[in-house]
């Protein structure tokens, strides 16, 4: 009988040891993060590397220790860059999963969409989408958002262009929603440096042939030309303006004067054309980890602003003391702003919030401060000029 | 967890009347209409416009409005496209819906272009908590759904169905024997459209929000497989057929969380992969559909 009452011995052992656990968990209950990003469709180059930023973060905080004893649980779904499949993904999110906060939504159609679920049901929504319209929707403060808006972008771009003395801007557009907002904007700032804007001419994108466009600009006598369209037609345009003998300055977003632009055209074409975008924090600590995080020396401006929008939640639950959408809503702006110990990194400001101590923390994307619309204050700008078929960084501020 | 079945029973209404719209197109009139989700965006759009944008009708005013515009655009579009049939209807269908995208985003000062139109009103939305007003809609959604669905059967089951058959089958025989095609064909999907535009204006209520780039042509594509899982012809094939889809489209998500070791973008694609195969797996063991059309065949009266 020795035997038989070893072998209960065992298994009572056994399956206290396997319960110990559990009744450990069951006392901490997760803290519930949602991920909703665009794994496939137009946005599927960005989401997968926008996700793995995520749960990058959500893996430190876990290795730390959690949050306050408790472990963060990620819940990951696919808007498939369309608002129908997104408004159900964020529904399964929200009320099946519970969680507190949803982050990385990327097309504008696709947040503004998801918006209401999120703030209708009181759960925190972080996004990199740009539409000016997404911050202006009554959000209550349950949007927080780590993009420039277009009214940031073209505010640096003034300035950028008043250091670099230009005085008289004509404005070539794509037909696009942000064509004629950006005009605004750039017509209230260029007099603040002693400029100003000449005119504007809208074109089609879809043209091949942008000879009269080319002709009105060089008629207002401008110094500088606004090429505000996509890499297709502003290649077209830039051998224009070279052909008419154009010798003035060019700016273009660096999305559309790219490598690929770059290599299609004749360097003489293209030399002293000016791009600016806005940029990650290359400088900051948060970065370096992201690019051993993401196997890459150039992290992509999604991911970092997905890296930092995890940071941000865990923080704010943190500061708080509680895992709901409200909690982060209250304190996200007491962690990222106003003073404190500067924090680059998530499980380093954990450690300083046990201690009691006020943070502010700034991550891969930039200083992550924010108005009380939700849109970010600043972030970095990187200003480059083509020469010799190559981008050159002027400097990145 | 109830909230969101609640959802997703409403799109799975929404998605069923638009099917039932495309049977009386498509399945009872044989004319292949791909331009669903053009529909669906007109109704949506003239709702949204009357309700919050343009004026301040009262909901059910301003879906009333979306049927009527979607009808007569049905009908429009049924006379422009009155010689194409098979292939080349699709087609031109097809581009109708593109067009209707590429107006709303284009037309800014009319439709908020790219931007889309936010805070459509819903009934008793704000007033009433988010699950309270989700069973409002379902309870809305499932009584359109009902109605729909017995105002088909009864086109169905009438001598007018029976011409809509008969077209479908032969129109040259058809025209022969008197009817008038032309007419026939218009009116088919001009019913066909509204209960699409009606759909569409639900769908913006719902929503509170829409925008061009959700009328993209992957809704169509949800109906039409919709349509055909559940039995083209037949009116209770589209209502279960959009039941089953969604719940396809809804299940996969939980399947594919239970799979270990793989990244969210594999994950993503499994569930995309699975939803398409279990459609295939499907039509491949019934090739007709869940609910196959069945010949009606009434009683001949007694010569004596």
């Amino acid at each position: 009988m020795p035997m038989s009452l070893n072998r209960r011995g065992l298994l009572a052992g056994t399956a206290a040891a396997l319960a110990a656990p559990s009744v450990i968990r069951a006392q901490a209950e997760p803290i519930r993060l949602g991920a909703l990003n665009p794994l496939t469709g137009a946005g599927g180059p960005y989401g997968p590397s926008m996700r793995k930023a995520i749960e990058g973060i959500v893996e430190a905080v876990n290795a730390a220790g959690g949050i306050g004893g408790r472990r963060v649980q990620l819940f990951g779904e696919d808007t498939q860059t369309n608002p129908d499949a997104a408004v159900r993904a964020a529904r399964k999110l929200i009320d099946v999963d519970r969680v507190a906060a949803i982050m990385g939504t990327w097309a504008s159609a696709v947040t503004t969409a998801v918006a209401p679920l999120c703030w209708e049901s009181r759960t925190m929504l972080f996004t990199v989408s740009g539409a000016d319209s997404i911050t202006q929707l009554p959000h209550r403060g349950f949007i927080i958002r780590t993009q420039p808006n277009s009214s940031l972008q073209i505010t640096k771009l003034a300035e950028f262009l008043g250091e670099r003395g230009a005085r008289n801007i004509f404005i070539l557009a794509a037909q696009t929603p942000f064509a004629e907002p950006n005009r605004v904007i750039l017509e209230r700032e260029m007099p603040k440096y002693g400029g100003r804007v000449a005119g504007q001419v809208i074109y089609d994108r879809d043209k091949t042939v942008f000879r009269s466009e080319v002709d009105q600009a060089l008629r207002a006598r401008p110094d500088y030309i606004f090429l505000n369209g996509y890499t297709p037609d502003v290649t077209i345009i830039l051998r224009e303006l070279f052909r008419a003998g154009w010798t003035g300055g060019k700016v273009a977003p660096a999305y559309a004067v790219n490598q690929r632009l770059l290599d299609s055209l004749p360097a003489e074409v293209t030399n002293g054309t000016v791009t600016w975008a806005p940029s990650p924090d290359v400088e900051s600590p948060a970065f370096k980890r992201l690019q051993a995080l993401l196997g890459t020396n150039d992290p992509d401006p999604y991911s970092c602003q997905t890296n930092d929008h995890a940071s941000l939640a865990c923080l704010a639950i943190a500061r708080a003391g509680a895992a709901t959408g409200e909690a982060i809503r209250e304190h996200v702006r007491q962690i990222s702003q106003g003073g404190g110990e500067r924090v680059t990194d998530v499980v380093e400001g954990l450690r300083l919030l046990r201690e009691g101590r006020k943070i502010d923390y700034a991550g891969a994307s930039g200083a992550c401060d924010f108005t009380d619309t939700g849109d970010i204050l600043t972030c970095p700008f990187r200003y480059e000029i083509a020469e010799g078929a190559k981008l050159r960084t002027l400097r990145i501020a | 967890m109830e909230n969101y079945l609640v959802a997703m029973a409403v799109f799975a209404g929404l998605y069923g009347l638009m099917a039932l719209g495309l049977n009386v197109i498509w399945g009872m009139a044989g004319m292949i209409n791909l331009g669903l989700v053009g529909f669906m965006a007109v109704g949506a759009y003239t709702s949204a416009l009357l309700t919050v944008r343009h004026a301040t009708w009262p909901i059910p005013l301003g879906i009333l409005a979306a049927v009527l515009v979607t009808a007569t655009a049905g009908a429009l579009v049924a006379r422009i496209t009155a010689r194409m049939r098979g292939d080349y209807l699709a087609i031109v269908t097809l581009g109708f819906s593109e067009v209707v995208r590429l107006v709303a985003a284009n037309e800014i000062r009319f439709t908020n272009g790219t931007d889309g139109i936010s805070a459509i009103p819903g009934p008793w939305r704000g007033e009433v908590a988010p699950a309270t007003f989700n069973l409002i809609f379902l309870g809305l959604t499932a009584l359109a759904v009902l109605v729909v669905y017995l105002v088909c059967q009864r086109i169905r089951h009438s001598p007018y169905g029976r011409v809509l058959r008969a077209i479908r089958d032969d129109d040259q025989v058809t025209a022969v024997a008197g009817k008038p095609v032309l007419r026939f064909k218009t009116e088919a999907f001009a019913v066909g459209a509204a209960i699409t535009g009606f759909a569409g204006a639900l769908y913006g209520h719902y929503n509170a929000y829409i925008a061009p780039e959700g009328f993209v042509p992957l809704i169509t594509i949800y109906v039409v497989l919709a349509l055909t899982a559940g039995g083209t012809g037949t009116n209770a094939g589209a209502v279960v057929g959009a039941v089953l889809v969604v719940a396809f489209m809804e299940g996969t998500r939980f399947v594919v969380a239970a799979i270990p070791g793989l990244a969210a973008v594999q994950i993503a694609a499994v569930r995309e992969f699975l939803i398409a195969a279990l459609l295939i797996l499907l039509l491949r063991v019934r090739p007709q559909g869940l609910f196959p059309e069945r010949h009606i065949r009434h009683p001949v009266p007694d010569p004596r």
